[in-house]
């Protein structure tokens, strides 16, 4: 099956060399070198070094929005990408179908470091900023601001999440869900991967030169850049001008070590040659390679050898812009692939600035001075820690892709094609580290305990943690790969070839414990001694790409980390790899811990539902998914996640819309509304929201005449980023009959429930933030 | 000599957590990474940190600390020859 291919119809960009695409693309075209020393705030360690600091006024620049250093960075490239897409009088994209999907691997990190310091270091307790801690804030801010109502996402796959996003967003927008996607990603320079990548060995105190004899590392920038993607047809409905085509794209995971590239190259090679294969060119036919290119010995030798590989005698020119740029880490993918349309506009190539002599060692060249020259096809490469690769291909606007149709006729046909079964599950929750153990806990009416939020204790790691191993995991690692093996239990993976074995887990947070552990070790001791273990485990994808080196999983392999709907974007993402034909395995979910740091510095976001004490939770759900034919699958069937907006009026959230939008999507689905026997909530949590869960409920009764209760979940698992992976655990228990509807009213709650068995049920889940999920079940 | 090449030892079994191994479980003059004990690249740069953090060394190439970890008597040579602390 092929998905349409979208077309580019707006480019954005801000980095080290400027703002705007004209002026950037200027700059790199000339070789400019973006790197200067270390101005934007003070570091023990790293005074002096050589960074990529954007050098315009960044608050200025985003003046009137508010949000992280990152999030402005994102919307300053959004909104020029945005305003190409809608100029000369072109119509608007439908808001429904309008969607916003972005990479970030630090967020708000330097708001967060900056309330550490200040309570640390001066005892000051001033925590404003947290709130912009997450890197979602970009893709909700965008999508607020310009009235996105369509599917949003934000994924960390670390240096590949750039090109993660785009992928996401290309996907989303072939499978008939969205028109136009705002996709790219945007990365601010911080204290945590300086001291970070420093603690690693991989930073060149002289600035990076990329596929140079001499080079030592990295050097680190800060930027962001969004393309925005649409279908073909809305394009040319809207009237909009073509720029170039992304016509292909592929990903893989090297499940080698959490922070070196697989020497053999394998994983790039992998992505490389998906992303022609999906584009349908031959090696023969790439004009020009934008290179990851990064300056440590290890991806230049690695990356030369896939390409090498890949290519063979006929290697096409290319280049590594990351001493224009520095390292801009989630960026960076998104920057290149702005600056390979542009490179195909002008008919002209950039130069390596940096290499000033190419190492022998490698056996290729970069190109070193700018040339002019007749350029079709572009493929960009993205590899980030973790192994997680990610190569785009993108292609003049001449050639009509021959794959489109109408837009119509195409939805119903991928959406039923998009069925999925859950094979295995594996939960660690406050009621208990088994289904058997939580359908009791429903049963029981026994509320987890709640004194100072609800933790999930002690767990046994045996026999899915070797002891050797669990000496460096994080908690949450552990937790995910009890979890993973869980779901994994009784299955055969061996069955399957390792590319065909999907990974995607999602978190609101990552692991938090590590993460802090790292900020106030560098903090207290003024950048002494940073510690690279955990500062390895700091990265959001720590989690996934463990498992795909324990589990040999080659496959794709993402981090969704969009706050409540975390878990939701990897089932769609692992449900989009089954029903594409990648994969024959996707191992989904998503994880989150508490900390007591955190509770602490993030004390805006507790918040205290309708249930007495229930306060912010933690846990992991794992599930291992097949295609409905696998030999394994039993019930329910699962459909693909349905991905939007929250649409609100006079300040709160239009039930009205909001009941119609369940109504629609019900039927998008196939499922008559009278089917439905249970709407599964993320009631619990938030006191706005659950008013407007209720509502929706009883609007919904009303309109199909069947009775239906807001029923929840997170009684039982408390509040946290991604506690819909236990609720879509509740959801299957429902559909099994080993969770009964009643069992899920929250305390207090008085319905009249239907009694019979539940054949059908829907999985809602809002963010406060606006994003929203809706995931039907199916006996 | 010998009681920093313990202390070492010691250092090692607790930075990196290795809740089954005895000092006599160390050999002295074979690498310390990539062997039996299990402990790969990223315990190389902890040790890194733990060098700076307990004897003021500063390592800032990787060549430099591959072949002060070659084993433990090349580190204990090379920690009494760099250290400040």
């Amino acid at each position: 099956m092929t998905a349409r291919r979208p077309v580019i119809t707006g480019v954005g960009v801000i980095g080290a060399i400027g703002v705007g695409v004209p002026a950037v693309w200027d700059a790199l075209r000339r070789g400019e070198d973006g790197l200067s020393p270390l101005s934007l705030f003070p570091s023990p360690r790293y005074r002096g070094l050589p960074v990529g600091e954007a050098r315009i006024e960044v608050d200025r620049a985003a003046a009137g929005f508010r949000g992280s250093r990152t999030d402005k960075l994102c919307w300053i490239a959004a909104s020029e990408a945005f305003g190409q897409a809608v100029e000369g009088g072109g119509a608007r994209p439908d808001p429904a179908r309008f969607g916003v999907m972005l990479g970030s691997t630090v967020g708000g990190m330097r708001g967060s470091e900056r309330v550490l310091q200040r309570l640390l270091k001066e005892g000051r307790r001033r925590f404003g900023p947290t709130r912009f801690h997450e890197p979602a804030g970009a893709t909700d801010a965008v999508a607020g601001r310009l009235g996105a109502l369509g599917p949003c996402g934000t994924y960390s796959t670390a240096c590949s999440a750039g090109a993660m996003a785009i992928l996401a967003a290309a996907e989303t927008i072939g499978r008939g869900e969205a028109d136009l996607i705002l996709a790219g990603a945007g990365d601010c320079l911080s204290r945590l991967t300086l001291n970070g990548f420093g603690s690693l060995l991989l930073l060149d105190p002289e600035g990076c030169r990329p596929f140079d004899v001499r080079r030592k590392g990295i050097s680190l920038g800060e930027g962001a850049a969004v393309l925005a993607l649409e279908s073909e047809a809305s394009a040319r409905r809207r009237g909009a001008r073509i720029l170039a085509r992304l016509t292909g794209w592929g990903a893989s995971c090297d499940a080698h070590h959490a922070t070196a590239p697989d020497p053999e190259g394998r994983g790039a090679i992998a992505a490389i040659r998906a992303a022609l294969a999906g584009a349908g060119r031959d090696a023969a036919e790439v004009d020009f390679i934008s290179a990851h290119g990064t300056a440590t010995p290890d991806n230049d030798a690695m990356e030369a050898g896939a390409m090498k590989a890949v290519f063979g005698a006929a290697l096409p020119p290319f280049a590594s812009w990351k001493r224009s740029f520095g390292h801009t880490l989630a960026a960076s993918g998104a920057i290149e692939a702005v600056m390979c349309v542009a490179s195909l506009q002008a008919g002209e190539l950039a130069p390596s600035a940096g290499c000033g002599e190419p190492d022998p060692g490698l056996g290729v060249e970069p190109v070193l001075v700018s040339e002019r020259r007749s350029l079709s096809v572009m493929l960009s490469n993205s590899f980030g820690f973790g192994g997680n690769n990610v190569a785009l291909v993108i292609e003049q606007p001449d050639q009509p892709d021959a794959s489109v149709r109408g837009a119509e006729d195409l939805r119903p046909e991928i959406r039923s094609a998009f069925e999925f079964a859950v094979l295995g599950e594996g939960v660690i929750s406050a009621s208990g580290d088994s289904q058997e153990a939580v359908a009791r806990a429903f049963r029981d009416g026994v509320e987890p305990e709640s004194g100072k939020g609800i933790a999930c204790g002690d767990f046994e790691t045996e026999p899915f943690v070797p002891p050797a191993q669990r000496r460096r995991m994080s908690r949450l690692q552990q937790m995910t790969s009890v979890a993973a093996g869980r779901a994994l239990r009784g299955r055969n993976l061996a069955a399957t070839p390792p590319e065909r074995r999907c990974i995607v887990v999602g978190t609101g947070l990552g692991a938090l414990g590590d993460s802090i552990a790292f900020l106030e070790n560098l903090i207290e001791r003024d950048e002494a001694a940073p510690r690279p273990a955990l500062f390895a485990n700091s990265v959001h994808n720590s989690l996934a790409s463990r498992l795909a080196i324990d589990l040999g999983m080659t496959g794709l392999n993402s981090t969704p980390v969009h706050r409540e709907i975390s878990f939701e974007l990897s089932l769609a993402m692992g449900c989009a790899e089954l029903g594409e034909g990648r994969a024959d395995i996707a191992l989904v979910g998503a994880a989150d811990e508490r900390n007591a740091r955190a509770d602490e510095i993030f004390a805006r976001w507790s918040r205290c539902g309708p249930v007495p004490n229930l306060v912010e939770g933690e846990g992991c759900a794992m599930f291992a998914l097949g295609r409905p034919d696998d030999p394994g699958a039993s019930s329910p069937r699962v459909l693909m996640p349905r991905l939007g907006r929250l649409r609100r009026s006079g300040g709160g959230i239009d039930v009205a819309a909001e009941a119609d939008w369940l109504l629609e999507s019900l039927e998008a689905a196939g499922v008559a509304s009278l089917e439905l026997d249970f709407l599964l909530t993320g009631i619990g949590g938030d006191q706005a929201l659950d008013r407007a869960y209720r509502d929706v409920a009883k609007a919904l009764s009303e309109r199909t005449g069947r009775s239906l209760a807001a029923g929840g979940y997170k009684h039982k698992c408390g509040e946290f980023r991604s506690a819909s992976g236990f609720g879509f655990l509740t959801a299957v228990g429902l559909v099994q009959g080993v969770i009964r509807p009643g069992d899920c009213l929250l305390p207090g709650d008085r319905h009249a429930v239907n009694a019979g068995p539940c054949r059908t049920a829907a999985l809602l889940t809002w963010s406060s933030h606006g994003a929203k999920a809706l995931t039907i079940l199916r006996a | 000599m010998e009681a920093l090449i313990a202390e070492l030892k010691d250092k090692l079994i607790a930075g990196f957590k290795l809740e089954n191994v005895k000092p006599e479980d160390i050999p002295a003059n074979s690498p310390i990474f990539g062997t039996g004990l299990g402990l790969d690249s990223i315990d190389a740069l902890e040790l890194v940190a733990i060098l700076e953090q307990d004897y003021g060394i500063l390592i800032q190439d990787r060549k430099v600390a591959d072949e002060a970890f070659a084993s433990l008597e090349a580190l204990a040579g090379f920690v009494e020859a760099n250290r400040k602390a």
